[in-house]
């Protein structure tokens, strides 16, 4: 029993909810703001730092005294600290970018609250040990998310937001519906009382129907195969800073999820079930990458990236080995932060050119060489250059397909890498090489640095996780080793002494 | 005996209510639809309150109670739409 | 504007009675039917009650309060009984519960859960509001 478990997770909501008073003040909203983000990113070292060192690297908090399984659980073991860490990376320099780049319009119509309400969606979607919690919170992060989404309100955004709004409520009735027959299957929620009865009952006949609607449903929410459709569009729309929270984290919670059910609970049927999974694996990389490839806008890229991505994630688990596992793990840290970082570019050559067609941009490099270089690095690292963090996970992923004789998503990957490569040249070439287009007197220093700023830590992360390779894949298969044994999940929520 | 009697009332409440919907549904009028709606309300509050009795439990009635307020107030904004296309009025007299 | 004579009669009696069923349904709401949710709604849709019968401009004169202030507040009641149990040591969101006596009513079990659905009650007569009288500015 530790109270710092609901920290990450009531920390944002009571700030978000401070910050409707003060509306109508921009500036103190940005002080608050951007204070508690810092807190938010302590706290999460802190308690990674807590768990990292208990006895079974697993804490939980029994939320209103009520013991597993009736009452409600947070449950914080390394991978969810992992994550929450993640999100407070994210969060707070996306923040940052949002104090230089979002409109005093957009600001008076909750966009602070409702970043943080996010994050508090975000965060316990990460820590909790419970299927309807979980879906709770992806409720508290969805309807957050509609409201950035549409912040703003121009027409582009209302179109597209309305898509991603109904895809998104659909999926979340399928949610409600495999909750209601796990819950007929098995009277329980609780996902470690949960994984155990699944266990006893061998996961046969409707428990892999059950698997799969569940499957459905994190898949649409992460964006897989077949139901990738809405994404591009509806992460266009919204100003940078959203979208890079967007694609760096909103994504990685439905994939989450997946790989925390898969994991932990449906592990007793792999043939059938991680077999799809990883098909769909193979066939959302390709096809989110054709789709980059053929695009020629520099947010759409990077949303089609996304989806091609979100293959590499699920690719690690299909293959179900440790050494996947944590490549997969690793690959999510590195997604996250590179992925952020790309989208906060795009924002800032949108701020400086004013445009996000690359046909319209060009000779970047001459007039913001800082800008130009920078982008190149993360731009390499997403398509997996050695000495990058990209490479590294990459490799992990790619060997232990080797070694377990799946050749297909092997060289299906290996393409993919390829496709990645060509088109951020491509953006590289059109947007920063060539010709200049916008006239060098409008260059502003001094907006280019401050924009600048919050993006620089992402790529010196994302050197950091690729130069100090060695003992961050440690950790990813540390991270491993924990979720691929469900049993220490199991005994820590409900044997405790 | 009693309890054959609720549940053939339940039963023909049950065929009232879709009668209304079909009501609703082609009433070729909006006040039509109107009072059809407001009738499926009335008879929800009928059929909760047999089974009330039908379960010999009093937890209900706040069901009871909310519905037909619920009822009450959506019937009177739907009039006000008919009579003036507005529903909540910018100012009053 | 039309004459709402008998429809403003009725609303002035029977708003009384939708609130009053609004507070039992909230006070009622920890052993049986009821809670703060489906009370703030009661309470909604008496307020809503007046503003269709009195029009927007009397209505809000009436009522001054910033309905996104008031989810607010409510959000902030709800999440502070979650810190009662974390001030004594015991897990976030533990409730506690006595029994009092009060004059009148003999003895009343009183929660902290209470306070909890106080704060649902407020949100949610807040959203109901905001979202109902910010679709009603839109039409006409």
């Amino acid at each position: 029993m530790s109270n710092l478990l609901i920290l990450p997770i009531i920390l944002p909501m009571l700030v978000g909810t401070i910050l409707i008073f003060f509306a109508k003040n921009h500036s103190l909203q940005r002080v608050i703001a951007g204070i508690t983000a810092v807190l938010l990113l302590i706290l999460a070292f802190y308690l990674a730092h807590e768990v990292y060192y208990h006895p079974q690297q697993t804490m939980i908090l029994e939320l209103g005294n009520w013991s597993p399984p009736f009452g409600i659980v947070l449950v914080a073991d390394m991978f969810a600290t992992l994550m929450v860490i993640l999100s407070s990376i994210v969060g707070m320099l996306c923040l940052f970018f949002a104090f230089k780049t979002i409109e005093t319009e957009r600001a008076k119509h909750y966009f602070y609250p409702f970043y943080f309400f996010l994050l508090t969606g975000v965060n316990g979607a990460f820590l909790t040990g419970d299927l309807f919690n979980l879906f709770v919170f992806f409720e508290v992060m969805l309807l957050s998310s509609y409201v950035l989404i549409v912040n703003g309100g121009t027409n582009y955004q209302l179109r597209e937001s309305f898509k991603y709004v109904v895809i998104n409520m659909i999926a979340s009735a399928f949610f409600l519906v495999g909750l209601a027959y796990i819950y007929a299957v098995t009277g329980t929620l609780n996902m470690a009382d949960l994984a155990e009865k699944v266990g006893v009952l061998e996961q046969q006949g409707v428990l892999n129907v059950i698997a799969i609607v569940f499957l459905f449903v994190f898949g649409a929410k992460g964006a897989l195969f077949p139901l990738y459709f809405w994404l591009p569009n509806s992460y266009y729309g919204p100003p940078a800073a959203v979208s890079a929270l967007f694609g760096g984290l909103l994504t990685k919670v439905g994939i989450y999820a997946i790989i925390r059910t898969f994991t932990l609970i449906f592990t007793h049927n792999t043939g059938f079930t991680h077999d799809i999974i990883l098909a769909l694996a193979g066939l959302t990389m390709f096809f989110g990458v054709l789709g980059a490839v053929s695009q020629f806008d520099f947010k759409r890229i990077l949303s089609y990236h996304i989806i091609s991505q979100v293959g590499y994630m699920v690719m690690g688990l299909g293959i179900y080995t440790q050494l996947a596992l944590a490549g997969a793990i690793y690959y999510i840290a590195h997604h996250i932060i590179v992925k952020a970082a790309l989208f906060l570019f795009a924002g800032a050559t949108e701020k400086i050119t004013g445009e996000t067609s690359l046909y319209k941009m060009g000779g970047l490099l001459r007039s913001h060489p800082l800008l130009g270089w920078l982008f190149f690095i993360s731009a390499m690292s997403l398509a997996g250059i050695p000495p990058l963090s990209g490479f590294f996970s990459k490799f992990a992923l790619i060997l232990s397909g080797i070694q377990e004789e799946r050749y297909v998503i092997v060289v299906v990957s290996l393409l993919v890498g390829l496709l990645t490569l060509f088109s951020m040249m491509k953006i590289f070439m059109y947007a920063f090489w060539g010709e200049q287009k916008i006239p060098t007197e409008k260059v502003d220093k001094k907006e280019t640095m401050g924009l600048l700023k919050p993006i620089i830590p992402l790529v010196i992360l994302t050197i950091a996780l690729g130069l100090s390779a060695e003992p961050i894949f440690q950790f990813s298969l540390g991270v491993a080793d924990q979720i691929m044994d469900p049993s220490n999940y199991i005994d820590s929520v409900l044997n405790q002494d | 005996m009693f309890e054959a009697a609720l549940i053939v009332a339940l039963i023909i409440m049950s065929v009232s209510v879709f009668l209304c919907f079909i009501r609703v549904v082609i009433g070729p009028s909006v006040s039509d639809r109107v009072v059809a709606l407001d009738l499926i309300g009335i008879h929800l509050i009928g059929i909760v309150g047999m089974l009330m009795i039908l379960h010999e439990s009093l937890y209900y009635v706040e069901v009871v109670l909310v519905l037909g307020i619920l009822a009450f107030i959506g019937t009177i904004a739907l009039s006000k739409f008919i009579e003036g296309g507005v529903v909540i009025d910018r100012d009053h007299r | 504007m039309k004459n709402n004579v008998s429809l403003q009669t009725v609303t002035r009696l029977t708003v009384f009675i939708v609130l009053a069923f609004s507070i039992y349904l909230l006070l009622a709401g920890h052993h049986a039917p009821g809670g703060g949710f489906i009370g703030g709604l009661m309470a909604a849709s008496a307020i809503v009650l007046l503003y269709l019968s009195f029009g927007m401009k009397k209505i809000s004169k009436v009522f001054t309060i910033s309905y996104p202030y008031l989810i607010a507040v409510g959000l902030l009641l709800a999440m502070g009984t979650g810190f009662i149990g974390v001030l004594v040591g015991d897990p976030f969101l533990t409730q506690y519960y006595d029994y009092f006596y009060i004059p009148f009513l003999g003895t009343v079990e009183l929660t902290t859960a209470l306070i909890f659905d106080i704060g649902v009650y407020f949100v949610v007569v807040g959203v109901a509001l905001f979202s109902i009288l910010t679709i009603a500015e839109d039409d006409a």
